[in-house]
């Protein structure tokens, strides 16, 4: 089981290393601090929608509709906001409940009708697409009025403050270990084996330098970029959720044996109701953001991200059979996906190996985890 | 008369002191038996006694050189490999579950795998129709070869697939328990469609729990008990009180440790049940009846079919849709139609299908053990860790689960370790009242005892238990008192004292009163 997990964890590193030095020697520019800043947004908008997508995997469904809801819910607001000249924070709210709405009901199609979640979402997909276009009518609307900014648009424009950045990430890092600790110390009073105490400081160590590293590197630009602490806040709520609540005890028991789940009673339909309205949350913020970063809305905003999460989940050891799957695995899978966009974006490859490369990494993930777990079981 | 021909007929297939054994474990321990030209032969025994053994064995599915002993088809050694070489030899087998495409047409499945060989590799499509209406019309079925399998009902189901059987030329049929889907009128025409091909000199092998029907069609009956064929009795010089008594014939040995609780009050009432399958829409369960007090184990005892399991999982709220009647826990309505409110309410089910129903096996002990009941272990909607320790450590330690730790994948533990698991998970809802669906089933002897002394504790503490269990000597042992089931509805209750293996037999068979001798 340990060395599964650990040969697993190891391979993805090596994939990303090895990703990340390609494009460092192809072009110097991918570890400049503003591209880097650039990066951690695009991965930030990429991750979070992975969260939510994780959520959703978990019990065994799958959402093909949150690219188009991530245009059409951006759109929403960008519509009330420069052609209804609504403030921005009530136009997000609107679209935001709208998200949860829409995910709601399509969570209750699967659950009550008994309709599979590829066909529903599939659905959505080609739906949603063609209400945002009807929605922004074609054409680009921008995301503020007469180019004040305004909370819609600070979200991928807004940097913390240098300060501010440093101390996020001193109260991290002490959230961190003593959050360790603890649960060491309730790992050890229970009996159960615990990891080495060396080994513990090591890891504590090397993630706060990689904490402090981070805020090093984006304080060379601007500082940390404001839709990196939506990801925080949206992965350590799913986090949250997956380990220390029952609901999320429930998803990964639903994906493990749905029918044994019902029978310890599970409430099935309320869980997976439940993920497709985070998940609609979810896609919401990720539409704000995604339409943020473009500066307006526009035909092609969203298209096919929900691949990208899919992507993101499969690379990071999520089962699409449900019941397998961690936040932190997600978070490396979006890593290499958005590294992998990054640097072809700045190699200026053409969209046509952009998409080829895409592919080809998810089926690469995907055989490597099919092949490991083979091996290991 | 007619006994008196088939016995002259040449015997077609005969099985002689066949052994199968799996991993060490004994299904079959000696069976012999013939079958002769022109003859139905039944086969009957409790569940369990090696009856599908004994058919995958004939129908080439555990192959030659797996079992020991020999038989012959034919007066030939068979040797079969696969189930296409016991079929080239004459053996058709027709299963409980149909082997039929249902959105193909009677014709084409009737010739599915067999199409008759047309020009360019393209299927002569009226060929097919027209040979299958020779052979429907051959055995007297009246079926349009041109319909669909999904628009017939069972029986004529079961009649094409015994058609198409015979369409290859097959001169023995197996049928297992092929009445157990069908109507009444349904069953008199499949009755008379074999008394037809006995006439035409084909020899079948008739397995039914059923003794009316094994009386009405078979010539003779031979009866395996425990693995063993222990008697071939000719249909006219037996009945059905002796045929019940070879079935049995054991003493109950003294390994169930049934400790007599005090009995408190009545805590689950259920009147007039009536509850109808949920595909069929038909009542399944009619007219159930019993109650249930603190501090006793009432068994539930039926063949299979009879509608055990889908009683449980009907008050469970997992299954059918009730028609009529009244279920009540403590003296209240019980309303709750969803499993996670039914658990809440002090009703918990430990299903036969501890794979499927019972166990997340790809997570560890802990997720399983506290998966019923996190809701009561959060602190400000949390799950609170320690707690929830505590309660999985003290089912771990009490149950003695045979595991290093908690933290151990449930998919590596034994059978019986992951029964107590699934007990575990449900004790720890502090359930009322214990539905245990075969707890025993595919364990080894010394878990069997553990789980029958926790049953003790359980009731001592003054929970009330339900024990469904196929094995008789189980259910008398473990049991207060027995409720037995027979197609649906309540076919006698009886008292520990004056539950014997004959009387639960012959009544979950349908036969109040059975003279014994």
């Amino acid at each position: 089981m340990q060395s599964k997990k650990s040969l697993r964890d190891f391979s993805l590193l090596i994939a990303l290393v090895v990703i990340c030095a390609f494009f460092a020697i192809v072009s110097p520019q991918f570890l400049s601090a503003r591209n880097l800043s650039l990066l951690t947004t695009e991965l930030s908008i990429t991750a979070t929608l992975a969260m939510g997508m994780l959520l959703v995997i978990l019990p065994g469904n799958i959402d093909l509709s949150a690219g188009s809801g991530v245009g059409l819910l951006g759109g929403i607001a960008s519509v009330l906001v420069f052609e209804h000249k609504w403030p921005a924070p009530l136009a997000m709210g609107i679209a935001l409940a709208i998200g949860i709405l829409i995910w709601f009901c399509m969570g209750n199609l699967v659950v009550r009708q008994k309709m599979p979640a590829f066909i529903i979402t599939l659905g959505g997909l080609l739906i949603f697409k063609g209400l945002f276009w009807l929605v922004i009518h074609n054409s680009t609307i921008p995301i503020v009025q007469g180019g004040r900014a305004n909370l819609y648009s600070v979200l991928t424009t807004f940097y913390l403050p240098l300060i501010a950045g440093y101390a996020l990430a001193a109260l991290i890092v002490v959230a961190l270990i003593v959050g360790k600790l603890r649960a060491r110390k309730a790992r050890q009073a229970y009996g159960f084996a615990v990891e080495d105490g060396e080994v513990v400081f090591l890891k504590l160590f090397l993630a706060a330098q990689l904490i402090f590293l981070f805020v090093v590197v984006t304080n060379k630009f601007r500082g940390i970029p404001f839709s990196a602490v939506i990801l925080g806040v949206t992965a350590f709520a799913v986090y949250v959720l997956t380990t220390h609540t029952p609901f999320g005890r429930y998803l990964y028991a639903i994906g493990g044996n749905e029918e044994a789940a019902i029978i310890s009673g599970v409430p099935v339909e309320k869980v997976v109701v439940g993920s497709f309205s985070i998940m609609g949350a979810i896609v919401a913020i990720t539409g704000f953001m995604q339409t943020s970063y473009s500066g307006a809305s526009t035909t092609t905003v969203g298209d096919l991200m929900e691949l990208d999460a899919i992507a993101a989940c499969v690379i990071g050891g999520v089962s699409l059979k449900g019941g397998q799957g961690t936040v932190p695995g997600v978070l490396f899978g979006a890593l290499i996906m958005a590294c992998l966009l990054n640097g072809m974006t700045l190699l200026a490859v053409s969209p046509e190996f952009k998409f080829i490369a895409r592919g080809a990494v998810l089926s690469l993930a995907v055989w490597m985890d099919v092949r490991l777990r083979r091996k290991l079981l | 008369m007619r006994s008196v021909k088939s016995r002259m007929n040449p015997v077609v297939l005969e099985a002689e002191k066949i052994i199968k054994k799996f991993l060490g474990v004994v299904a079959l321990k000696d069976i012999s038996f013939n079958l002769r030209a022109g003859e139905i032969h039944g086969l009957c025994g409790e569940n369990g006694a090696g009856k599908s053994t004994l058919i995958k064995l004939l129908s080439g599915i555990y192959p030659y050189g797996s079992y020991e002993g020999d038989f012959f088809v034919h007066g030939q050694l068979a040797k079969f490999r696969s189930l296409a070489d016991a079929q080239k030899a004459g053996i058709a087998v027709i299963y409980q579950e149909l082997a039929l495409v249902d959105d193909m047409t009677v014709g084409e499945n009737i010739f599915l795998g067999a199409e008759p060989p047309a020009v360019q590799g393209l299927i002569d499509w009226h060929r097919v129709y027209h040979d299958a209406r020779l052979l429907l019309e051959k055995f007297n079925v009246g079926i349009d070869p041109s319909e669909p399998i999904a628009k017939l009902g069972m029986g004529q189901k079961q009649l094409v697939e015994i058609v198409k059987a015979l369409s290859k030329n097959s001169n023995i049929l197996i049928l297992d328990e092929p009445t157990a889907a069908l109507a009444e009128h349904e069953v008199l025409i499949l009755l008379d469609i074999l008394r037809d091909l006995r006439s035409r000199g084909i020899a079948s092998i008739y397995i039914s729990h059923k003794l009316d029907e094994l009386f009405a069609v078979c010539d003779r009956i031979t009866v395996l008990r425990d693995g063993s064929s222990i008697a071939t009795l000719e249909t006219k010089r037996t009945n059905k009180a002796q045929i019940i008594k070879h079935m049995v014939g054991r003493e109950i040995r003294d390994l169930f440790p049934r400790r007599q609780s005090k009995l408190g009050a009545s805590v689950l009432e259920i009147e007039n049940l009536t509850v109808a399958d949920p595909h069929s829409g038909q009542p399944f369960l009619s007219d159930i009846k019993f109650s249930l007090r603190v501090g006793e184990v009432l068994g539930i005892g039926a063949l299979m079919g009879a509608g055990r399991t889908e009683l449980l999982m009907h008050l469970f709220g997992a299954w059918g849709r009730r028609l009529s009647g009244s279920v009540r826990l403590n003296g209240r309505e019980l309303s709750a139609r969803k499993p996670e409110e039914i658990i809440r309410r002090g009703m918990v089910l430990v299903s036969e299908d501890r794979r499927r129903y019972g166990l997340i096996l790809d997570k560890t002990i802990a997720f399983n053990l506290s998966l019923s009941s996190l809701a009561k272990l959060t602190k400000n909607r949390l799950i609170d860790q320690g707690l929830e320790f505590q309660k999985n450590n003290h089912f771990f330690q009490s149950l003695r689960v045979k595991a290093p730790t908690l933290e151990e994948l449930v998919a590596k533990l034994s059978g019986g370790t992951q029964q107590k698991i699934v007990l575990g998970k449900a004790l720890m809802t502090e359930p009322l009242v214990i539905f245990l669906d075969e707890p025993t089933r595919g364990i080894d002897v010394g878990a069997k005892l553990e789980i029958y002394a926790i049953i003790n504790r359980l009731t001592d503490a003054g929970k009330a238990v339900l024990l469904v269990s196929s094995e008789l000597p189980e259910l008398i042992g473990m049991s207060d008192r027995i409720v037995i089931l027979h197609e649906g509805r309540i076919g006698g209750e009886f008292d520990r004292d004056e539950a014997t293996p004959e009387k639960l037999l012959a009544a979950a068979m349908g036969q109040r009163h059975v003279a014994l001798t």
